[in-house]
This record gives structure tokens, sequence and C-alpha cells, in this order.
């Protein structure tokens, strides 16, 4: 089955329909509209981790200039959804409930004041006291009180690998990781009425939002208006609605007037989630054939003590290979710390990290090329389900990464490659996420102008959503794309899913698709439209200013009888100083099999933006907690590493391209998540064939390759 | 022998506003030049109500030129450039990202050079000509960096991209970028989360080796 | 940020008479100042301005070449002398920061740059150099980047610049000027040792203001290095990093000269290290011994243990590339 949409060159295809926005400065983002009477509002987070607050001096902060209010627990306006009667044992932070302290930083007061400056100076002068609780934050001194959440799986045979010819069994460490995007996360909170509100905020779903924001204050979700026509990337980090969130539109109702709340970089470490520190252990073994016996999967992530955050760390090693044996365990550590929230392939990366390493340990116990060992296990129908693929390109995804990248240029002997003084190493990873379709309506009006403008209430955080809506609009309707004009990020548009879990060009992109040819039929409709397409002169003729609709899009009951997953190889070449212990990444392929590529350009970004996360991952990413005092060391941008340009060489994006026949009438398959996905082993396993050393707790600094 | 760095530092803010601003008030030797006597106005001040007066004392006069538009302003001295663009002249395209000089998406043009906005004060700049990057187009004509951004979707969210264009053009103007290894090294001071570096690096090179004027 | 006064005092004598007072506080180019002011780690009642005076220049003098204490460090990076005479400085303070920030930074702002001990920034946490006698966070804590040399039991942060590895290499001299009159401080006594009282950096005594540094003539232009090891390839303090220059005659060392930073409280001038490579021919073995030399009585912390090897590993990389192995 082909793609209905045009199959264009990837390095091709039109740029940003918000570009010039983006480039010029104009794009607003969520702190930046001119909000008459605006006041400022500043943080203060607690300096312990655990315990209650006992006394709390405000008067200072309060008599401040310019102050306004001190927000603590003592005289927080009351939040209506803290307080119904079908309140969870364990959820999300109630902030300012109570004296309660959970975690190191937990907010304890919200100074609202007439400028930053001052917010920010009374802020400091706010002082509390405490009562001290005996903390835990370290997850590797807690391992032994993992609760296992979840029913462990087993296919075939328990710990079939122990009794493989071949087996590695390993112990994996992913540290803690920070989304940490660029914008800060805030909020701009007016209420226009006692029960009518108006935000600005930084999320990844304005109806979420709404719906959230709304059952907190208990008013319709009708009442609240949220805007986010821009995000400033997001990860993951704004899925949720988050308590300073709350806590701002609080305010906002106490003092009278809008409040604008931008998180500090220090408060992004922990407000708004993180990817859990995880442990994973794997067990897996092969024929001398290098035919998979068993995979055995355990991982243990950390959580708050007050809610429960689970990913699918495990899950891919239940479908990534075709093995007759496996069995998986995921246990949570509470610990006090702030609760986690999935980041950019959730649970996949962290697994795909122990899974892709521990087979790439076994390709070397086998003495068979890595791609080869891959090759000789794929699942050609899905091992969890047994159903039949909708698509899967894998085979070729390896085929292409490994030309491009020089595969055959790999030792096979770790250690033996050397060039200018530098140890030269291959790796590769691989990597899956499901592919999703939901639900979406898109109003789409073609008018007298020629505009064909699309509407829904999704959010762009970066992928080219927007970009991608255009694209398949301007296919649907034989216009120019330049003539395409998308709103979107505003609650009052027709609703659409968060911006997450790699489904939004395939939801939204379907309904576009969907709503633009029914527009087209309509424009057939009219008098003389089934011999013309010139819709202008349509509209003239039967003086029409414009002709609209507004279509509900769903996913068809045919998927029921298919595994749909998207699939990505990544390709690493990497130089290792051998004095230094100095890695760079020199070369970066990356092959995603995400179905038809609907907006190449913005596709190949997203896919080269994954890979450079994942670099991040391998290399430099860790957020640390001093035990001792159960606090964050490295809060900020300077001690916190992400990728700077110098890390990153030019990365490529290829993509297998082939639509799939059922999941969307475009073919598209999501690739936000599996551009990250499967990076950072093909990272590690590229450092351990340059040098024969294997790490096992990320991240790869220097000190631990020399 | 004392040490002059570090200073004297208050271990504790035992001195809130209203004791630092007396003694300011009475250390002022602007006081002196008004014909007011102090006690009125030390007591206006620890009211906390006067806002005025607060205004009077600790805002210092300040001009700058933006974007070719002269502005006089009336600041606190402890406002950064950063926060006067975003916060007075409604100037938001130059960007919070860490508000600590860590990464580089406040990046602005003081006399033509870069510099983070965010460690500027606005006082220390007064008198200078800043550029922003709503002052990089000519009208509706984009700067040739913000079509090659653009052209090589050297962005993303975008929420870097102000910085990482007014840094790109200074990058250009100081005379590093002759290779993809010094664009690397000399972009190295804006962050982008969304992992556009490989597309910034082939922005600048294109404008570059198109030698139109930056 | 606590709200402070700020003046331009108009010459370097008003300068002078405005800064020998409690509370006061130069800002030059800010970068780390203003930083520490808006996360409440120092808290000035006055701030002074000196930005506007006459400290920019760079020209060769009687005793080599002066580079003023206004002076950028992006300029001075670049800067033709410095380049020609001592291209290991210009190396250590390309090393440094980021473009942006070395168009604000300061030759004496640079020099009297704090350190970047993470108990030092979070005044919720112990810090001796921050608030004497509430302990040292770092011991006993994440002290990855901290010193193995020098340290006491009081603090164990280590002066995070660059630029300064270079200078005290070179033998640089800071000047500087009080109601007094001016005085010269050799750059390798300038900073401290944290001892008794982490809080005092260095030897500027109060009212004292740097009028910039003198780096004497030598013949090392040809064979000199500055090594950055960090944890990404830019924009990143240094897990260690190496300042080496040699004069060489043919393939015999006549004269060298190594520090280190990211290993003390202050630039670590390697003495004996430069004493076991004089007169030595230049070979990866001859290296090896200086750099074993140069990390004999060093202390770690557990967190940075790992700089018993990376320290010597990285003199012998800086070593092989000044004399042109590499």
């Amino acid at each position: 089955m082909e793609s209905k949409i045009k199959v264009k060159d990837p390095e091709l295809g039109p740029s940003r329909v918000d570009g010039r926005l983006k480039v010029t400065g104009a794009a607003k983002y969520s702190a930046e509209y001119s909000v008459k009477g605006v006041t400022y509002g500043v943080l203060v987070g607690s300096t312990i981790a655990k315990g209650s607050i006992t006394s709390l001096d405000t008067r200072a902060a309060e008599r401040a200039p310019g102050v306004l209010a001190v927000i603590t627990y003592q005289n927080c306006p009351e939040i209506p959804g803290y307080h119904t009667p079908d309140q969870p044992a364990k959820g999300p932070l109630k902030i300012f409930l109570d004296n309660k302290i959970y975690f190191n930083g937990q907010p304890i007061a919200l100074v609202v004041a007439e400028t930053f400056e001052r917010a920010l100076y009374a802020a400091s002068l706010v002082k509390a006291q405490y009562s001290k609780d005996g903390h835990q934050t370290d997850l590797k001194n807690n391992l032994p009180n993992g609760i296992a959440k979840g029913k462990d799986y087993v296919r075939g045979q328990e710990d079939a690998y122990k009794s493989a010819p071949v087996k590695v069994e390993q112990e994996y460490l992913l540290p803690t990781e920070v989304h940490n995007p660029m914008e800060l996360h805030a909020i701009i909170a007016r209420w226009d009425a006692d029960d009518k509100l108006t935000i600005w905020d930084k999320t990844q779903g304005v109806k979420s939002t709404q719906r959230n924001i709304a059952s907190a204050f208990k008013i319709p979700n009708d009442n609240v208006q949220v805007n986010a026509p821009f995000v400033g990337g997001a990860f993951g980090a704004a899925l949720r609605t988050w308590p300073h969130e709350i806590a701002a539109v609080a305010a906002a109702k106490l003092v009278k007037r809008p409040v604008k709340l931008l998180l500090s970089r220090a408060d992004m470490f922990t407000s708004v989630g993180y990817r859990p520190q995880t442990w994973q252990k794997i067990g897996i073994g092969a024929t001398t054939d290098g035919k998979l016996v068993g995979i055995t999967h355990e991982a243990t992530g950390q959580t708050s003590v007050y809610e429960d955050f689970t990913e699918g760390v495990v899950n891919i090693s239940q479908l990534m290979y075709a093995s007759p044996n496996v069995n998986t365990k995921y246990k949570l550590v509470s610990l006090n710390v702030n609760t986690p929230t999935p980041m950019r392939g959730p649970g996949e990366a962290t697994g795909a990290w122990a899974l892709e390493s521990a087979l790439d340990e076994l390709s070397y116990a086998l003495n068979i090329d890595p791609i080869e060992l891959r090759l000789r296990n794929h699942a050609d129908t899905d091992p969890l389900s047994g159903k039949p693929y909708s698509s899967k390109f894998l085979k070729e995804a390896y085929q292409l990464g490994a030309d491009r990248i020089g595969w055959s240029e790999r030792r096979q002997q770790p250690g033996t490659l050397v060039k200018d003084g530098w140890l030269v190493g291959y790796g590769m990873g691989a990597g899956m996420f499901g592919a999703y379709r939901s639900n979406a309506t898109v109003t789409a009006r073609l008018q007298v102008d020629g505009t064909l403008v699309l509407q829904t209430a999704v959010t762009d955080i970066g992928p080219g959503t927007g970009t991608a809506m255009a694209a398949i609009g301007a296919e649907v309707m034989g216009v120019p794309v330049e003539k395409v004009k998308i709103f979107l990020g505003d609650s009052s548009l027709p609703p659409s899913p968060t911006q997450g879990g790699s489904q939004v060009t395939s939801t939204v992109g379907a309904a576009v698709y969907d709503a633009c040819s029914e527009l087209k039929a309509k424009f057939k409709a009219l008098e003389g439209g089934a011999t013309s397409n010139d819709y202008v002169q349509l509209l003239t003729a039967n003086k029409l200013p414009q002709l609209e609709v507004t279509t509900v899009s769903k996913s068809g009951a045919e998927m029921g009888n298919y595994a749909a997953y998207s699939w990505s190889v990544h390709f690493i070449q990497v130089l290792v100083n051998p004095v230094t212990g100095v890695v760079r990444v020199n070369k970066a392929v990356s092959v995603a099999d995400a179905g038809h590529i609907v907006s190449p350009k913005t596709a190949a970004s997203q896919i080269k933006g994954g890979a450079i996360m994942g670099i991040g991952m391998a290399l430099m990413e860790e957020a640390l907690i001093d035990h001792r005092y159960g606090r964050l060391v490295n809060n900020n941008f300077g001690d916190y590493h992400v990728p700077v340009q110098a890390d990153i060489p030019q990365v490529e994006a290829l993509f297998v391209n082939k639509p799939d026949p059922y999941l969307n009438p475009m073919g598209a398959k999501g690739m936000g998540e599996i551009a990250t996905i499967g990076v950072a082993p093909a990272v590690v396993n590229a450092i351990y064939n340059a040098t024969g050393k294997r790490i096992r707790e990320l991240p790869v600094t220097p000190d631990k390759l020399i | 022998m004392k040490s002059k760095n570090p200073p004297e530092e208050p271990a504790h803010e035992d001195n809130f506003l209203e004791s630092s601003r007396r003694d300011f008030l009475k250390h002022s030797g602007l006081l002196t030049a008004i014909a007011f006597t102090p006690s009125p106005l030390v007591k206006a001040a620890q009211s906390g109500l006067d806002e005025k007066i607060a205004d009077l004392y600790e805002k210092v006069p300040v001009s700058l030129e933006v974007n070719g538009v002269k502005h006089q302003l009336s600041i606190e001295p402890r406002v950064t450039l950063l926060d006067l663009l975003r916060e007075q002249l409604e100037l938001t395209g130059t960007k919070k990202g860490c508000d600590h000089g860590q990464c580089g998406a406040c990046t602005v043009h003081v006399d033509g050079h870069r510099v983070n906005s965010c460690l500027t004060l606005g006082v220390i700049v007064s008198g200078k000509k800043i550029t922003t990057i709503e002052g990089l187009a000519k009208g509706d004509q984009l700067h040739p960096m913000q079509e090659a951004f653009i052209k090589h979707d050297g962005f993303q969210c975008g929420y870097c991209t102000p910085g990482q264009i007014m840094s790109a053009v200074a990058c250009i103007r100081e005379g590093h970028a002759n290779s993809e290894h010094e664009i690397r090294e000399y972009m190295s001071g804006n962050i982008c989360r969304c992992g556009a570096y490989p597309n910034i690096v082939n922005a600048i090179q294109e404008v570059k080796e198109g030698g139109q004027a930056v | 940020m606590k709200q402070f006064q700020y003046s331009r005092p108009a010459t370097q004598q008003a300068v002078i008479d405005a800064i020998n007072k409690p509370g006061t506080k130069i800002i030059a180019g800010g970068t780390n100042l203003v930083d520490l002011m808006k996360r409440g780690v120092t808290a000035p009642d006055k701030l002074i301005d000196i930005n506007h005076l006459p400290l920019k220049n760079i020209s060769i003098g009687k005793g080599g070449l002066q580079i003023g204490a206004l002076a950028l460090n992006s300029v001075v990076s670049e800067d033709k002398l410095v380049l020609q005479n001592h291209p290991l400085l210009s190396m250590a303070l390309k090393a440094g920061a980021s473009p942006q920030l070395r168009n604000m930074a300061t030759v004496g702002g640079n020099i009297l740059q704090r350190t970047r001990c993470a108990y030092f920034y979070d005044t919720t946490m112990p810090c001796n150099k921050r608030e004497p006698g509430s302990g040292c966070g770092a011991i006993g804590g994440y002290n990855r980047m901290h010193a193995i040399f020098g340290a006491s039991d009081k603090c164990i942060a280590v002066h995070p610049s660059d630029m300064c590895v270079a200078l005290v290499a070179l033998d640089a001299t800071v000047i500087v000027q009080s109601k007094k009159g001016t005085r010269r401080i050799p750059f390798a006594d300038f900073h401290r040792l944290p001892g008794e009282h982490p809080d005092l950096d260095n030897n500027l005594a109060a009212g004292e203001l740097i009028l910039g540094v003198e780096i004497p003539d030598n013949n090392f232009a040809k064979n000199s290095y500055y090594l950055k090891i960090r944890d990404r390839q830019s924009y990143a303090f240094a897990l260690v990093s190496v300042a080496a220059a040699l004069e060489l005659d043919g393939n015999t060392i006549k004269n060298a000269r190594l520090a280190m930073g990211g290993v003390a409280h202050k630039p670590w001038r390697l003495v004996e290290a430069e004493k076991a490579l004089v007169g030595k021919t230049v070979s990866a073995e001859t290296f090896n011994i200086a750099a074993q030399i140069a990390i004999q009585g060093a202390k770690t912390y557990g967190g940075n243990d790992f700089k018993l090897k990376l320290a010597p590993a990285t003199i012998t990389e800086a070593l092989k590339h000044a004399s042109g192995l590499v």
C-alpha cells in the first residue's frame, strides 16, 4: 500500500511554518505575554529532604518593598481539588497544603511582588525552621527496598539464559537525567472573573492543563482558557500540570492580579520531573551460533514517597528480539525526591541502554558482529502479542546505517584501530517505541483569499507539528504550502491529544488529512466543483467567503489486528584518547523506520536532536544528590552538563521512508522517542570497541576510561 | 592585613531592606542635595509604603540605545540587561534560559560584541548600543543569518534561537567561522537542548561562504 | 539579589578612595560577581564600576608584556603581541568559559574569580569559604572537581581559572595600587592556599586595585601548550588542566615551565617537575618521569581519586604537544 501523501526527498521539503517568528524573536513563549498589571512570583524551596516545617517567618519578606504576598501553607487560598472525598492515598504533590516536607527543594512559599527583582530578593528573606526526619535519597543503598510494580512477565521458561552455552549477566546503572528544555517552565495566571481564568502556560497539552486546572479550582473546563502557541522544548517535562502552576493560579486569586511565575533553572531540577535513576540487571544467553536462548531483565527505578511513577523499562526486552524465553521484573524504590516524569523515550531509553549494551557484550562473547547477532534474532512477528507487524523495516535500517557509518572499517577486536594517536571504535544500538494513533479534531477552512486555515488545540514543542500539518493539508488540498495557516496551542480550538508519546503526527496528521478530504468533497459538491480545483474561483462563483469543516478523526478498528512500532538504529564512531580518556563522537548516523516521512526537513532535525540527547545521556548527564543532605549539588547548567556545539559532529538522519499501511492515511509512524532510544548504548558500545573497556554506569566521563 | 577579596559578607541576611534602605538614605550623598530632612524619609521608607521615594533613592538613570531606539530609563542597579529588555522594554526575543551565564539564550550585542545579558547589569551598559534579535532584520528583510537558520532548520522549539543567531552573527564578524571545527568551538556558549547543532553549523557556514555582509 | 548602591567614580584615584570601605565591591565584567550576587553568595552594599578606567592596554614595557586589568579575555586571547610572545596565555584563555563570557570578563576579574565548588554556591550547605566555621561540604561529599594539592581540612576547593594557570607558568607579576602606592606581587604568591582561612582567596589587601599583569620575556613561544580535560569539549571547568612551556635546544630541554589548574586552591606551579625536565632530552619517558614527580604529595578525597592518574597523564600529553612529539 502506498502513502496517500507524496514521497519527498528527506533532505528537502518545506521549512518550518513558524520559522520566521522564531528567528526574529517574535514568537512568544509563556512568560512573554504583556498582561496588564502583572506581578512576579518566585518560589522558595525547602532546605531539608524530609520532615516538617515547625515555623515559617515571612514577616521580613512581606515587609520588603514591592511585596504583595507571601503564600505558604498557612495562608494559601483553598484549592478545592485538594479536598474532594476521592483523594487517592498517593498522588501529585499538593502544594502549600500542609507543613510536611517530602524532598529537598519542595516549594514552601511563593513570594509575589511588583517586580521580579523585588520578588527574588524577598524570597531570600523567608526563613523556615524544620523538624528533620531521616531521609533516604540513595537508590543504590535502597535497592533491597524495591517494591514490585505490575506483574512479572514470563514467556517460556524463567531464567533460561542460565543454561545457554554463551551468556552475559551484568548490571547497568543509569543516573537521574533532567529534561532541561531551554525554556524555563513559566505560567502567567489571570482571573477574569471569580470562576473564569486565562493562563499562558508552558504545557505539552492545553486540553489536559485546562482539565487539571479546572478540576483543582472546581470551575467548568470551558472557563479556563489555556494558551501555549509556542513551547520552548519540553521532552516530557510539560506533560503534567505541576504544583507550581496550581500555586500561580492560587496566588493570582489571592493578590487579585495576574501572576507570572517563571521557574529558575535550579527549580527545573525539582519541580518538573526527570528521568529516574534506574538500576538494571540483564542476563542474556545464546547458542554458540548466536540464537538467543533467553533474556532476564530486572529493573528498579526511583520514585517519590508521595507518588508512584512507573515506566516501561523492561518492556523492550519482551519484544525487541525473537527470544523464546523472556522474563522481566520491575520494581520501585520510594525516596525523598520529587516525582519523575516521562523523558524522551521514557522507559524504553532506559531499558535499551541495558539491553543493547548486554547484546553488544554477548556479541563479543560469541565473536559475532553485533549487527549479525541482531539479524539472527530478528523478530518477524511481534513476540509479545504474536500479531503481525503493521510495518517493520528494521533490517533495511541496519543496512542503511552500516553503509553510511562505514561499518566495514570496524574491527571486531577492541582496541586495535588507532588513528593519529586516538583509539577508534564503532558501536550501534537499536530502539523501538509503540506507534499509536488516537483521536483528534481539526477545523479546516479555505478562505476566498486562497488561504487554507487549519486549527486544532495541539501544541508544537519543537518537532514541527504545525509544519507537518501544513505539508499534509497542502498535499491533500493541492495548494502551495505557503498558503496554509496553522493555529494551535489554544484550548479553545478543536481538541487534540497532548504532544507526547510519538503519536501526534499520526493522530493530528490523520485528522488534517480527514478534514481536508472532507473539505475537498465539500468543494466538489459546490456548483462547478466537479470540474475544478480552483477553490478561490469556486468560492467567488458561489458567493462564499469561505468553506469550513470540523472533522473528528479516529483510528480504524483494523489496527487491533497488528502490532505497530517505530524502529530505530543508531551508529556511532568514537575517538578515545588513550591517555586522557577524552571521548569524541566523531560520526553519528541514526536511521529511523518511522513509516512515510511527512515533513522531511523537520523530521531529520528531530532524529538528529534525539541522537544528540542520547549522546549527552551516554557521556555527560547526571543529576547528583549529596545524600548526607538529600540535596542536589549540580542543579544548574554549569555543573549538569548537556552537550554543547563542540561535542557534536555532523549527525546524519536517514529514513527507510516506507509507509505503514494501516496506522493512518499518511503511512507515518512516530519518531520523537526512537530518536533517542538506543543511542546511549551505541556510544558506550563504540567506546568498548575503541578501548576494550566496558562501562556499565553512565555517564562515561574521562575518569572512567583512564 | 585585611583582604579585599572576599570582602566583608554579611553572614546572614539580618539587614532587611528597610534597614538597608535606612542606611542607604543615611549615607546617600544625594540626600543632602535635596531639600528634605532625613527623618520623614526614613519613616516613609520604613513603612514600606512609599514606592515613589523608593524609586527616587534606589533607582538610577540609564540611557540606552536598543536596536536604534534611544531609551531614558530609571532602574534599580540590580536589574540585569536581560530583565530590563524583557520586562521593561517588552523585547522578549532575548531569552532567559538559566539566568547565570551558563546557556547563552540571552546573548545580545553590546556595542557590536556578543555578551550574556543575564550577567550584565543595566547600569553598566548605560550609554551603549544594544542590538537584540528584534533589531537584526531590516524591516521585512531578514538578516542573512535568519534566512540561513530557516533554510537549514537551525532550531526546533526556537527558544535558544535568538541567542544562537546573535552569537552566530558575532562568530562570523569576529572571524571565528573559518572551519566547522572553529564554528563549533565558538558557538559552544549557546546551548540547544533540541539538538539543532549540526544544522546551526551548516547555516553559519553558508552565510560565511556566501560572503554577504553580516 | 539585595539592593545596592552603584557608582562610577570618575578617576582611578577616586576608585581607590571608594573601594576601601566595608561592603564595597568592584565590578568590571561582572561575570562572576553578578552570578554570586544572584545566588546570595555575596551581597555587597555598594558596587564600584571601574569599566571606564584606562586599564585596557596591552603593550610591551621594560619588564615585558603588560596587560591592563580591564583588558577583556577575548581581546587578550586574540592580541598580536600575546599570540607572538605568549601563545600559551592565548590558548588558556580560549579554553575558558564561552565567547560571550570572554567578551565580558576582564583579566583582573579572571584573577579574582571565586571557586566553583557547589557547596560554596549553595547557601544552604556548609562552606568555610562562604561562611567561616560552617564546615566543608566537599570533604565527605561530592569532590570530583576538587583539590589534590595544598588543601586543608577547612577547604578543598580549587581556583577555576585557566588564564591564571598560564600566567603562573609564565612567571607573571600582578601590579596593584592602593592609597599607599603601587605594589608588585609575583603571580605564584598572589593566590593563597586555604589553610585556616579559606574565606581568603588571595593576598590582595583591602583597598588595593589590580592595575594589570606583566609577563617577562621568555623563549617559550615556540613550544608551549595548554591542555584542559573536562567533562565536555567546551564551556566546562577543568577536571585538570596543564600549562606546559619548553625552551628547546634541538632535542634538549633548556628551560621548562609547568603549571596545573583544577588541582589546588591556587594555580599550581610544578617547580620540581620543571627541574626534572631541564637538561633532559625530549621523550615520552622524560615527560613521564616529570609527571610522576609532579603528583608527589598529592592527596585525594574519594571523588577526585582519579586525578592521581589523570593529572600525570595530562602533563605528559601537554608536554608532548608542547615539544612537538604529538
